[in-house]
């Protein structure tokens, strides 16, 4: 199996595919690696040669954010808009959508799964 | 969507001229305001703004870190104090718990 930057190992699918296991890069990001690289994206990882391998990962290692310093850039700036006591770091505080969309229902991306709360008629099967 | 670049940040005139005039005396006192809307900008690091959140004044001491966030951000209009734990007969027959 090829190692592309450390621990990501794609597999046997195509590698404009395969790259995309790759945190921080997806199928625009993909393609245009693979355009730099010259490589035909529908070549299978595990058929590339070593040189492409190196090659790949040099483009990855030299334009792009991935992986631990992207996950590591996106907490940061979650951290500054807490540390900033902003109306976003609340919201990513408290687990509640951040961009203003409505929490009367739905949300549940965020708020996680329902916790039921019994009204004054009770709730179906909680008696 | 982001505002046009061409239009640049929306300050408040008056707000801003305000800053200036105590940057020019070295003063530091808060500045009341009702300019929620106006967006930091780095000439208002190290003051402290009081803004109206629709019912009192907000403590809001500026630093680099704010800068391009609006003053709104920082002086909540809301208050949640949570969800109450229900009355004591609910509790009782078990609906809440």
């Amino acid at each position: 199996m090829p190692r592309i930057i450390g621990v990501d190992i794609p597999d046997k699918k195509p590698i404009r595919i395969a790259l995309r296991y790759i945190h921080g890069i997806g199928p625009v990001n993909s393609e245009l690696i693979l355009k730099e690289a010259g490589i035909d994206g529908q070549v299978r990882a595990h058929e590339l040669t070593d040189d492409q391998l190196a090659q790949l990962a040099g483009i990855i290692d030299g334009t792009y954010v991935v992986e631990g310093a992207l996950r590591r850039a996106v907490a940061q700036n979650i951290g500054r808009l807490r540390d900033i006591r902003s109306y976003r770091g609340d919201r990513h505080r408290r687990g509640l959508p951040v961009n203003g969309q409505r929490t009367r229902t739905n949300a549940r991306t965020r708020k996680g799964r329902k916790k039921t709360v019994a009204g004054k008629k009770g709730v179906k099967g909680m008696k | 969507m982001a505002r046009s670049l061409k239009k640049g940040p929306f300050v408040n005139e008056k707000l801003f001229r305000k800053v200036e005039k105590l940057t020019q005396m070295d003063r530091r006192e808060p500045i009341k305001t009702w300019a929620r809307s106006c967006t930091i900008v780095p000439e208002f690091v190290g003051h402290t703004f009081l803004v109206h959140n629709g019912k009192i004044f907000n403590n809001v001491f500026v630093t680099e870190d704010m800068v391009g966030h609006k003053l709104g951000e920082f002086s909540p209009t809301r208050l949640f104090r949570g969800h109450t734990i229900g009355t004591k007969a609910q509790r009782a027959s078990g609906s809440v718990k």
